[in-house]
C-alpha cells in the first residue's frame, strides 16, 4: 500500500533520509519510531506528498506521488504533529471544507462529519470558531478531518501530543480498528510503549537510514538483547549507530 | 537596563542574521535603490516647492512655514497611528510572549524592552522619509549647523513621545477590554482617524497654497496662512524649534527641543510606573478572552456555491468565510473606498478651463493617463490583498499541500477569487473618472477595455510573486507587499502597466488627432494600431500566465 524505494532527501549539505526503502502493507499498522532529527518527520512529510524527495519514489496504492500527486494524495489521511488549522472557520465548517477538497459527496457529509465529530468529542463545540479550541480539540478535529473521505492510508506524526487520557485509549483502539477494516496506518511516534502495544510492523530510523524493522522480536534480534521491551532494543540500536 | 539589553537580543541578533543570509546582499541593494529613489523624489519635489515658494515675493516664508506645519502634523498622525498598532502587537499579541513573561524579569523591563522595539518599528520609515523635506529647508535657507542637529534633536523625542503615549492608551485600555477585541477598535479607530486627517488635508486645499488668487483679499489670505498652531501639540514644539533654528535663534530652538524631550521622558516614565501596575494584568487577560466584534452563526456560502465543484468550492468557501470574519480585512476595505472618494474628488476639482491647452485633448489626454493612475491604484489593492493570500495560509498551509488538489489549481482559484472584484473596482474607477473628465466614447472604451484586461495580469502578478516568495511563519501576512517579493511585484505590475500605455499611446494619439481635426485613419495608422493594441494584449496574457508558472514552481521545490 505505502512504497518508498531508495528515498534520499538533502537540505543543502545535510542529507536528512539516505536511501529508504520500506513497503507497508495494506491493513497493517506501522510504526516509525527514532531519536530527534532522525528523519522521521520528513519520511512522513514526503510520503503524504508535502516534501519531494531528492531521490527515490512514493508510491501509495501503486500510484506514483510525483506523476500523479493528485490521485495519490486523494487516497491518504494524513495527521501531522502540530495542529495548524484555519482558525476562521467553525469546527463543522472545517469539515465541510476538507469533505469538498477530497471530492467527498455533500449529501453524504454532513452525516457522516457529525458521526466523526461525536466519535471525537467535539459534537457541543462543531459551530464555534477554530480560534476557540483547545489544542487537544484541534487535534482531535484534525483526526477526525482525516478520516472524513475514508482514506486507504492514515499517515500520523505524533498521534498522541495534547490528548487526554480517555482521548488517547480512543486513538489507540480506533487505530486499531481501522487497521482491522483494511485500512493501512504509519504512525510516527515517541512513545515507545504505544509501538509496541500497537503496530504489527515497527522501523527504526537514525540518522536518516533504516537500521531495523520488523516485529518486537525481530527488533531484539538485530539489536542482540535477549530480552525487554521495545525501548531496550531502541536504545541498543540507535546506540550502537552512535557508537560503531 | 541590562534586562531590556537581553530581552532585545533575539531581536538584534536575528536581524543581522537576516541580512547575512541567502541572497541578502541582493535584497538589500533593491531595496537600497528602490527606497533611494523615493527619497530622492521627495527631497526634489520639496526642492522644488520651497524654490518656487521663495520666488513669492513678501509671501515666500510664510508659505515654507505653513508647508512644515502641515507636514510636522500629518507625521505626528502617522507616528500615533502606527505606534499603537505596534505597540499593540508588541506588547499583546506577539507569539514570544509566552516565553518572555515566562522570565525571572520585572514587567516593566519586559515593556521597556518591547516599547523600544514598537518606538523604533513605527517611527523609522517616517523619519527616514522627513529628513529630505528638513534637507531641502536647510539648503534653501542655508541653514547653520544648528538645524541639521536640531532635526535629531527634535524628531526622535518627537517619535519617543509618540510611542509613549500610544503605550500609555493601549495599555489603559487593554486593561479595560479584551485585547482581540482591542484590535479591531484600534483599526477603525486608526484608520478613521487618518481618513479623517486626509479628508481634512483635502478640503483645506493645500493647492491653494500656490494660487492666492482663490482667496479675495491679500489680508484674508495672509491671516489664513499665518493662524497659530495648537501650542499643546507636540508637533508644534518641534516646528518651533526647528524654525528657531532656521532663523539663527538658538535660545528658542534648544527650549522647544528641551521641552520635546522633557514631555518624552515624563511620559515614558509614566508608562514604567503603570506598567508595573497594569500590563501584565492586561497580558493575562488577553490569554483568557477570545472575542470578536461580529459573532457568526455560520457561513452560509457552502449553499450559495453549490454549484461549483468541490475543490474550487472548499477554497472559496474558506476565503469568503475568513476574509468576512477578520475584522481587520474590512477596515482596509474601508480605507480603500474612502481612497476611491478621494481619488474621484480630484478629478471633479481638476482646473481643466485654466489649462493653455485645448480642453477636448487635456480631457481625453487626462482619461488615457489616467489608465495608468488607476492601474497603481489596482495594484496597490492588489499588493494588499492578493499580494499576501497564499501566506495568509500561515502554518495552515499543509492542509493544501496534503489535498489531492494541485497547486496550479490552487493558484488559479485564488486569482479567480480576486478578479472579480477587482475587475469592478477598477471598472468603477475608471468610468466614473472619464464621465468626470467628460471624455470622448472611444476613450471610453479603450480606457476600459484596456483595464478590462490589466485587471487580471496584475492579480495574477500579486498572486504568482506572493507564492514565490511566501511567508508562513508571518504575524501579519498582510504587510509581506513590504518584503522583497512586494517590492518585485510593484516594480513588475508598474513595469506592464506602463509598457501597456507606451504602447498603446502612439495609436490613441493619432486617433485622438484625426477625431480632433475630423479626418480618417490612414492604412499605416491601421496596421500600427491593429499591432499595438495585439501586442498589449499578449503583455496581458503573458503577465497572466508567467507569474503563476513561477508561483507554482516555487511552491512546488
Amino acid at each position: 500500500m505505502i512504497e518508498l524505494q531508495g528515498i534520499h532527501k538533502r537540505y543543502g549539505r545535510y542529507e536528512a533520509v539516505r536511501d529508504l526503502s520500506l513497503t507497508v502493507r495494506r491493513g497493517e499498522l506501522f510504526g516509525f519510531i527514532g531519536p530527534n532529527g532522525a528523519g522521521k518527520t520528513t519520511t512522513i512529510r514526503i510520503i503524504s506528498g508535502l516534501l519531494a524527495p531528492t531521490r527515490g519514489t512514493v508510491r501509495i496504492d501503486g500510484i506514483d506521488m510525483a506523476r500523479e500527486p493528485v490521485r495519490a494524495k486523494r487516497r491518504i489521511g494524513l495527521i501531522p504533529d502540530r495542529p495548524f488549522l484555519y482558525e476562521k472557520l467553525t469546527g463543522m465548517e472545517y469539515m465541510r471544507f476538507i469533505a469538498d477538497l477530497y471530492g467527498v459527496e455533500l449529501g453524504r457529509t454532513d452525516g457522516r462529519a457529525v458521526e466523526l465529530l461525536e466519535m471525537f468529542r467535539l459534537s457541543d463545540r462543531v459551530h464555534e470558531l477554530i480560534e476557540s479550541y483547545s489544542h487537544g480539540m484541534k487535534q482531535r478535529l484534525v483526526m477526525a478531518s482525516a478520516l472524513l473521505h475514508a482514506p486507504a492510508v492514515v499517515v500520523v506524526d505524533e498521534p498522541m501530543v495534547g490528548l487526554d487520557p480517555e482521548g488517547i485509549k480512543m486513538v489507540r483502539d480506533l487505530f486499531r480498528r481501522l487497521a482491522g477494516e483494511g485500512t493501512t496506518l504509519f504512525m510516527s511516534t515517541h512513545t515507545l510503549s504505544l509501538a509496541e502495544d500497537v503496530c504489527d510492523r515497527i522501523g527504526i530510523i537514525h540518522n536518516g537510514g533504516l537500521v531495523a524493522t520488523g516485529g518486537l522480536e525481530e527488533l531484539r534480534a538485530a539489536a542482540r538483547v535477549a530480552g525487554g521491551g521495545l525501548e531496550s532494543a531502541f536504545l541498543a540500536l540507535t546506540r550502537e549507530e552512535r557508537s560503531p | 537596563m541590562r534586562a531590556v539589553l537581553t530581552l532585545l537580543g533575539p531581536r538584534w541578533r536575528a536581524g543581522r542574521r537576516g541580512r547575512s543570509g541567502p541572497g541578502a546582499r541582493w535584497r538589500t541593494l533593491v531595496f537600497l535603490v528602490a527606497g533611494g529613489a523615493f527619497w530622492a523624489g521627495i527631497f526634489a519635489v520639496t526642492f522644488r516647492v520651497l524654490t518656487y515658494f521663495q520666488s513669492v515675493e513678501g509671501l515666500g516664508d510664510v508659505l515654507a512655514r505653513k508647508l512644515l506645519s502641515m507636514v510636522l502634523v500629518t507625521c505626528l498622525a502617522l507616528l500615533v497611528f502606527s505606534a499603537i498598532l505596534t505597540s499593540l502587537t508588541k506588547l499583546y499579541l506577539s507569539r514570544d510572549l509566552f516565553l518572555v513573561h515566562s522570565m525571572p524579569v520585572d514587567s516593566g523591563e519586559v515593556f521597556a524592552s518591547r516599547w523600544l522595539e514598537s518606538a523604533f518599528d513605527s517611527a523609522w520609515m517616517v523619519v527616514i522619509y522627513l529628513l529630505p523635506v528638513f534637507l531641502s529647508y536647510g539648503l534653501i535657507y542655508r541653514a547653520q549647523i544648528l538645524f541639521y542637529l536640531d532635526i535629531g534633536l527634535a524628531i526622535v523625542p518627537l517619535c519617543l513621545l509618540s510611542a509613549a503615549l500610544s503605550a500609555l492608551a493601549v495599555m489603559v485600555l487593554v486593561f479595560l477590554l479584551p485585547a482581540n477585541r482591542i484590535r479591531s477598535i484600534f483599526v477603525f479607530l486608526g484608520l478613521a482617524v487618518l481618513i479623517i486627517l486626509y479628508v481634512t488635508f483635502r478640503l483645506l486645499r493645500p493647492e491653494r497654497l500656490v494660487d492666492p488668487e482663490a482667496f479675495n483679499t491679500v489680508m484674508i489670505y495672509l491671516n489664513a496662512m499665518q493662524s497659530p498652531s495648537n501650542p499643546w501639540l507636540p508637533s508644534t514644539w518641534v516646528y518651533d524649534s526647528l524654525v528657531a533654528a532656521l532663523s539663527g535663534r538658538d535660545g528658542a530652538c534648544l527650549f522647544n527641543a528641551g521641552l520635546c524631550w522633557s514631555a518624552a521622558a515624563f511620559v515614558f516614565l509614566l508608562d514604567l510606573q503603570v506598567a508595573r501596575w497594569i500590563y501584565f494584568p492586561g497580558f493575562s487577560k488577553t490569554q483568557t478572552t477570545r472575542s470578536r466584534l461580529i459573532r457568526s452563526r455560520g457561513s452560509g456560502w457552502f449553499g450559495v456555491l453549490r454549484f461549483l465543484p468541490g475543490p474550487i468550492r472548499a477554497l472559496v468557501v474558506k476565503e469568503l468565510t475568513a476574509f468576512w470574519r477578520d475584522e481587520t480585512q474590512w477596515s482596509q476595505v474601508f480605507i480603500i473606498l474612502a481612497l476611491i472618494g478621494i481619488y474621484l474628488y480630484n478629478f471633479s476639482v481638476l482646473p481643466l478651463n485654466k489649462s493653455p491647452l485645448p480642453t477636448v485633448y487635456l480631457q481625453n489626454l487626462l482619461s488615457f493617463l489616467n489608465v495608468a493612475l488607476a492601474g497603481f491604484v489596482l495594484t496597490a489593492v492588489v499588493g494588499r490583498f492578493a499580494f499576501p493570500s497564499v501566506s495568509m495560509e500561515g502554518d495552515a498551509f499543509w492542509i493544501v499541500r496534503s489535498a489531492p488538489v494541485s497547486i496550479n489549481a490552487f493558484l488559479w482559484i485564488k486569482v479567480a477569487i480576486y478578479v472579480l472584484p477587482l475587475v469592478v473596482l477598477s471598472e468603477v474607477l475608471i468610468v466614473a473618472s472619464n464621465l468626470l473628465l467628460r471624455v470622448t466614447p472611444f476613450m471610453m472604451a479603450l480606457s476600459s477595455v484596456t483595464l478590462f484586461f490589466l485587471t487580471p495580469a496584475v492579480v495574477a502578478l500579486g498572486v504568482g510573486l506572493g507564492a514565490a516568495y511566501p511567508d508562513f511563519s508571518s504575524e501579519n501576512p498582510a504587510q509581506s507587499v513590504t518584503s522583497m517579493g512586494g517590492l518585485i511585484f510593484m516594480v513588475a505590475s508598474a513595469a506592464l502597466i506602463g509598457s501597456v500605455i507606451v504602447v498603446e499611446a502612439g495609436p490613441v494619439y493619432s486617433i485622438l488627432l484625426s477625431e480632433i481635426h475630423g479626418r480618417a485613419l490612414t492604412a499605416v495608422q491601421w496596421g500600427w494600431l491593429i499591432v499595438s493594441f495585439t501586442v498589449a494584449a499578449l503583455l496581458s496574457v503573458l503577465g497572466i500566465l508567467l507569474p503563476i508558472r513561477l508561483g507554482r514552481r516555487r511552491l512546488e521545490g
